[in-house]
């Protein structure tokens, strides 16, 4: 019983690390309707940053977390301008495409600059173990948990209470009626590659301490995202952390009792099987398109 | 000859194979013949992805995988049952091909997003068991030792025949790929890729054609990694991997989506680069993708398609083929027996959400009538359009056309029975002709199957049919002498009327317009109203949605009024116009004039 308590918490400290990850990602999808597949790429690139940081000046990665954060605010908002904005008036799929190859160019970029082997990030406060009752828990995971929490809420806040939020998603719905009525739209939408990448990078920053950062490491985290919001369904930010969590918890769960290649050859049958039973996702809601 | 070889690109690229083939016979080392043979081997697995990706227009990752299964099937089966090309060949098209119709049937169903992540997902659990059955498969070495070709007693060992024979079934490749796309066919998954509403409204089992397109590319991608398999005599998971899937890809943006050419020339190229890139380590990748994103963002079609706006440019379009000699009217589709009413709508409800956009619907319409569909903006009456035609699926009620219940019917098989549409927004493919869009009319309806396509010789006789069919329906909407210019230029008016047209040339039996004098000055809406009185006259049953009473008074024989989903009024035109309840829905409560139907007549 405990073992599995100890797993679930296990679980739940990457879950919020996971969540994050996803947490960007539907940013993305939200504001601009486009999947964006160097997301994992971009988690990693927010690892290395940390890294590189870290090797230039040994503090707690709290205090280079805003820095982490700014710098991926202007690599989101590159993106955009590079892989998103000449490709406005084509078919969703070709963002898709011009991400994928973004990805590739990153993760190679990576290989350049870093090498093909894996790096730690410092880490958040201090590395180390606490007890809570016989559970453990390490002092990343506990701060990871609440750095997530504080953002994960802050992004629901933006979304559902603000004008920001209510523009962002007027602009996801129809880019052509909001700017009809005012809205900015372009600012708008490069802002939010540029705030979903700066998560992406927070949570490659937390990640990279216990998890590492290398070149291909983003690729499983893009697909993880992408299953964490179809399981949420499309858009919904509570339905992507939820399904991060469910991710995660399985992942670890499957992986103490069976083996890791079994947890996620396991995760995408699951994944095929919830696209048979319900092609809209778990918790999406089926809307008949409209004609 | 001549006109066939100067029109579009085919000089450059006839130029262009002729000296790959010298290149090939009498220059290439046996490096050189290496490469040019797994050139070759990728423009298989790229022809094949091409059904997918560029005719059925769904972002499929599963290409690599299928590429990978094939080769793991010729090495599995030739390391471990010693069995020879005859038997591993067909066994490496067979297995993928098994895979993709025992996914397709949840896959195909997903929408785009879904589609990708789905066929990623599928790669990903293939990649994992690769890996891990190594008493099979080898693990992540692989299987090494797999053998030469060996065909009737002939072992390609050499370089040179390998080359041969791999571009020998390049060549079969390409022939399948053209027999598939060049006719009726063909423009089926045109007119799907490019607008899904238009194409099922039109009979076009969209279904059938993404699943035709997905076991195509099944197909392509066995046969190619089976080659692979027997060129570098080994499979890894390398062979299944991302990787690949990310070089097929690139490789099918560079060369163009859709154009044999584009397959050849993007397959080549990209191989070629990453020759020329090694000297650059680490960077070649980088530039790899860096010129895969440039070609995407600045050509569109790829390169091909790039070529042939160059050439336009420079020398101007191709002279446009001459219309058909002789229209042919379009056959009605027959009754399947007798009925009262050609179509009977009871009690039709739907709701978006909280919105009650249908609140039970019934009207009943006869043989050869034109009914006006009434009612202020969103009172449901595109709606009503959508569910008759099948685009929505209605919560209660039913609908019977010609005696049958079509109550929640595909939409194709909703328009092969007999009911045609337009759109409130034009829905046209913008850089066909006017004739070949009408023409399309006809895709659902003749356009065959596969094996029929495939086994097409000579010019694809339906696709000439449909022209003449097109050309009869274009002359009896007045816009015969325009027919042969791309869509995308024609004035509105035309465009609609091509759309009308579009409808007729489907032979249908009841014909809904929703809106088709929107944006027509009186001159034409007066013309528009004269022709649709004769399609009536035919015995074509023609519901038209519209705002504009005048040009409604002047054309209905009855009018139903809708508002807020519900039927407030039905019955002859003078008599709905003066019910109140109609009154109050269009001018408010408390007036009482007449709606005018005609300026200064109240």
């Amino acid at each position: 019983m405990i073992t599995l308590l100890q797993l679930v918490i296990n679980g739940l400290a990457l879950g919020a690390a996971y969540a994050l990850v996803a947490l960007g990602f539907v940013f993305i999808v939200n504001a601009t309707g486009a999947v964006n597949f160097a997301h994992g790429d971009l988690v990693m690139a927010g690892g290395y940053v940390a890294f590189g940081l870290g090797a230039l000046a040994p503090i707690p990665a709290i205090y280079l977390l805003p820095l982490v954060a700014i710098l991926m605010f202007v690599l989101g908002v590159a993106l955009a301008l590079l892989a998103y904005f000449p490709l406005i008036n084509r078919p969703p799929s070709t963002v898709f495409i011009s991400t994928l190859l973004c990805g590739i160019i990153l993760q190679n970029a990576f290989v350049v600059l870093f090498g093909p082997q894996a790096h730690a990030a410092p880490p958040l406060l201090k590395s180390g173990i606490t007890h809570i009752g016989e559970i453990e828990i390490s002092i990343q995971a506990m701060g990871t948990m609440v750095v997530a929490a504080i953002l994960i809420a802050s992004q629901y806040l933006l979304f559902t209470r603000t004008q920001i939020g209510r523009r962002l998603r007027a602009t996801a719905e129809d880019r052509q009626m909001a700017q009809a009525v005012g809205i900015p739209a372009f600012a708008l939408i490069a802002s939010t590659f540029g705030l979903g990448t700066a998560l992406a990078g927070i949570a490659g920053a937390l990640l990279a301490n216990q998890f590492f950062v290398y070149p291909t490491g983003g690729i499983p985290l893009s697909v993880y995202a992408y299953i964490a919001v179809v399981i949420g369904g499309w858009g919904s930010i509570a339905g992507a952390v939820i399904g991060a969590m469910i991710i995660s918890l399985f992942q670890v769960v499957v992986s103490a009792y069976v083996s890791y290649a079994a947890a996620t050859g396991l995760l995408y049958m699951t994944l095929l099987l919830i696209f048979v039973v319900r092609p809209q996702g778990i918790f999406g809601e089926r809307v008949q398109r409209r004609a | 000859m001549l006109s066939w070889l100067l029109s579009g690109i085919r000089l450059p690229l006839v130029l262009a194979a002729a000296a790959l083939i010298a290149y090939a016979l009498f220059f290439a080392s046996p490096y050189d013949m290496r490469i040019l043979t797994l050139c070759g081997i990728y423009a298989l697995l790229v022809l094949g992805f091409q059904f997918v990706f560029g005719h059925a227009g769904a972002v499929s990752l599963a290409q690599a995988t299928f590429f990978g299964i094939g080769g793991y099937i010729t090495g599995i089966v030739a390391t471990h049952f010693g069995a020879g090309f005859p038997v591993t060949f067909p066994l490496s098209i067979a297995g993928p091909v098994l895979l993709a119709v025992v996914v397709a049937v949840p896959v195909l169903k997903l929408e785009e997003h879904y589609f990708s992540l789905a066929t990623l997902g599928i790669g990903l659990v293939v990649l994992l068991l690769a890996i891990q059955w190594s008493d099979i498969t080898g693990g992540t070495n692989g299987l090494p030792g797999i053998p030469s070709i060996e065909l009737a007693g002939f072992v390609l060992s050499d370089r040179r025949s390998v080359l041969y024979f791999v571009w020998g079934l390049v060549l079969v490749g390409c022939l399948i790929s053209y027999q598939v796309t060049r006719g009726l066919y063909g423009r089926a998954f045109h007119l799907m890729r490019e607008d899904r509403v238009a194409a099922s409204a039109l009979g076009v089992n969209i279904a059938h054609l993404r699943f035709a397109a997905f076991i195509l590319s099944a197909a392509y991608g066995g046969a190619a990694g089976a080659l692979m398999a027997h060129v570098i005599h080994v499979v890894s998971p390398e062979n299944l991997d991302l990787a690949l899937m990310v070089t097929c890809l690139t490789m099918t943006v560079i060369g163009g989506r859709t154009r044999i050419a584009g397959a050849i020339l993007g397959s080549i190229l990209i191989v070629f680069l990453r020759e020329w890139f090694r000297v650059l380590e680490n960077y070649y990748m980088i530039a790899y993708g860096v010129a895969a994103l440039s070609v995407l963002i600045l050509a569109p079609y790829g390169l091909v398609g790039a070529l042939e706006r160059l050439r336009v440019l420079l020398f101007g379009h191709s002279p446009r083929p001459n219309p058909p000699q002789v229209p042919e009217q379009a056959p009605q589709a027959a009754p399947a027996g007798e009925y009262d009413h050609i179509l009977a709508a009871r009690d039709v409800t739907l709701a978006f959400g909280g919105v009650r956009a249908l609140d039970g619907v019934s009207f009943n319409l006869r043989d050869g009538e034109i009914v006006g569909l009434i009612g202020p903006n969103g009172s449901g009456k595109t709606t009503l359009l959508n569910v008759i035609s099948g685009l929505y699926v209605c919560e209660q009620g039913q609908v019977t056309f010609r005696g049958q219940d079509i109550t929640n019917s595909p939409a194709y098989l909703i328009s092969r029975r007999g009911v045609a549409r337009t759109f409130q927004h034009i829905h046209l493919v913008d850089e066909l002709s006017a004739l070949d869009n009408i023409a399309l009319a006809r895709a659902g309806i003749d356009g065959a199957g596969l094996l029929k396509s495939i086994s097409t010789i000579g010019s694809d006789r339906r696709l000439e049919r449909a022209r003449r069919i097109a050309l009869a329906a274009a002359e009896r909407l007045g816009i015969a002498d325009v027919v042969m210019e791309p869509c995308g230029g024609l004035p509105y008016g035309t465009r609609r009327r091509v759309e009308v047209a579009r409808a007729i040339a489907t032979g249908p039996a009841l014909v809904l317009l929703d809106e088709p004098a929107a944006g027509l000055n009186e001159q034409e809406q007066l013309d528009l109203a004269e022709r649709i009185k004769t399609f009536a006259a035919d015995g074509i049953t023609m519901v038209v949605v519209e705002h504009n009473l005048v040009f409604l008074a002047a054309l209905a024989e009855r009018l139903i009024c809708l508002d807020r989903g519900k039927v407030i009024a039905a019955g002859l035109p003078d008599a709905v116009r003066r019910d109140p309840a109609v009154i109050e829905a269009y001018l408010g409560l408390g007036a009482s004039e007449p709606l005018p139907i005609a300026a200064g007549v109240p």
